[in-house]
């Protein structure tokens, strides 16, 4: 299987913004500090306002209860 | 320099018709003056931007230069239409380089700040470091896209740039009642109804050139069989609009006698009539029985004009092949006015021409809008 980072690079270079937000996700979830977390979070969150996905509210959610937005 | 406009040359303008010259030369072959009357005419009025068709869902977006400015036109998620600074309020990127729908946010492709289509600024990623996407310095409340003043009549965006016009509906009262009428859906004949010209010529010459009847039989010769000069009349409002009508408008046929369908109840005035305005300082409207159609004149440079022509119908569909046939024959008759604004572009050059004389009979409605072009620049020049 390929590494996370070469998902996300794929789907950066395909401009996949929709498949961006859950690998940001998933990258989220195996960060190793809140920090990372967040970082991921954000790129996650910003992909699905940018595109309209309903994963925009979770993810708000998650940012917010770290005081991130 | 374009603070040396005479004043004697604009009064000259403002003359009865009888002894009026045209604007100077100038007007037409001087950037300096075009910057002039960027700032009075274009900018401080209510110019032509675009029409409304141009983005016609929720989420479509369109970016556009105008006056070297970059604008980008939205309709929002409640479906109204905005005209923007195409720019992202943290370092000025341009945020849409392309026709684009909008699916969720405007995300800057920089920094990815991300903007609401009504312009509210929704997110601002790391802006507080990694991971934290707020910062007391930040205020997103203040920071908004920043919004052109706008307004959609007859389809048409208008937009007035240094937001100090008065109301367009107060500006423009006279103009609207004169087409009430028309205050109904106007439904845009689709990609076989648009079409553009770009024309090396000062957009004011395809103006004048459009606002008179004068060169009818002379440029139009094949709309003599039924559309004779004295079948025409002048539309002088002075300080407001001008143009021409016509009391012999043919409706055009298809090859089964198939016609467009009219516009709900229309005055019987409207039955072989048909109207032909300018909206100063850019939009050149017509209305008909069983369509209209809109012009945007797009000032690219003081020698260069792009024209955005439109087709309007009275229903959402309309016979194909009747529809192409207009659109056939409307883009001819413009194409028989692009060698006249051209040639009296070149002929600006002359040394000695003095803006030149109206025919107090025909040229009513050019000297109408050389009239308000010149007190707009006088305006603008006496101001502190």
């Amino acid at each position: 299987m390929t590494s996370l980072k070469d998902r996300l690079l794929a789907a950066h270079d395909r401009d996949d913004r929709r498949g961006l937000i859950a690998l940001y996700v998933e990258a989220a979830d195996a960060a190793a500090d809140i920090d990372a977390a967040c970082f991921y979070l954000t790129h996650a969150y910003i992909y699905a306002l940018e595109t309209g996905d309903q994963a925009q509210d979770q993810l708000y959610l998650r940012l917010k209860a770290h005081e991130r937005v | 320099m374009a603070k040396d406009i005479p004043p004697q040359t604009l009064d000259a303008v403002r003359q009865p018709i009888e002894t009026a010259n045209g604007l100077p030369n100038a007007h037409y072959i001087d950037p300096d003056v075009f910057d002039v009357e960027k700032q009075a005419v274009l900018c401080g009025t209510w110019a032509g931007l675009a029409v409304a068709a141009d983005v016609p869902e929720p989420g479509d977006a369109k970016p556009i230069e105008f006056l070297g400015m970059p604008l980008l036109l939205v309709r929002d998620r409640q479906g109204q239409v905005r005209v923007f600074q195409n720019i992202c309020r943290h370092r000025g990127m341009i945020l849409v380089s392309e026709p684009k729908k909008i699916e969720g946010a405007i995300r800057c492709p920089y920094h990815s700040w991300c903007y609401s289509t009504s312009g509210k600024l929704v997110s601002t990623p790391h802006v507080g470091g990694p991971g934290h996407n707020t910062h007391e310095a930040i205020d997103k409340d203040l920071l908004g896209l920043i919004e052109v003043r706008s307004h959609i009549w007859f389809d048409t965006v208008f937009i007035n740039i240094d937001g100090n016009a008065a109301p367009f509906e107060e500006v423009h009262a006279d103009l609207i009642a004169r087409w009430s009428d028309f205050d109904q859906p106007l439904h845009h004949g689709g990609a076989d109804s648009t079409f553009i010209l770009d024309v090396k010529t000062n957009w004011k010459l395809a103006v004048e050139n459009y606002c008179e009847s004068y060169h009818l039989p002379w440029v139009h010769p094949g709309l003599n069989s039924y559309s004779r000069l004295e079948d025409h009349y002048n539309i002088n409002e002075k300080g407001k609009f001008s143009g021409q009508g016509t009391l012999v408008y043919r409706q055009l046929k298809g090859d089964d006698g198939t016609v467009f369908p009219d516009f709900a109840g229309l005055d019987p005035k409207w039955t072989e009539g048909g109207e032909y305005l300018t909206v100063y300082p850019n939009v050149l409207l017509g209305v008909q029985r069983d369509h209209a159609f809109v012009i945007v004149l797009e000032p690219i440079s003081h020698e260069e004009t792009r024209e955005h022509v439109h087709l309007y119908y009275a229903a959402p569909e309309t016979d194909d092949a009747l529809r192409a046939k207009n659109s056939v024959q409307w883009r001819g008759i413009f194409e028989e006015d692009v060698f006249v604004v051209e040639g009296m572009q070149k002929g600006r050059h002359a040394p000695d021409f003095d803006g030149g004389r109206f025919s107090p009979a025909m040229d009513g409605p050019t000297h109408c809008f050389h009239d308000w072009v010149a007190g707009k620049v006088a305006v603008h020049l006496a101001a502190p």
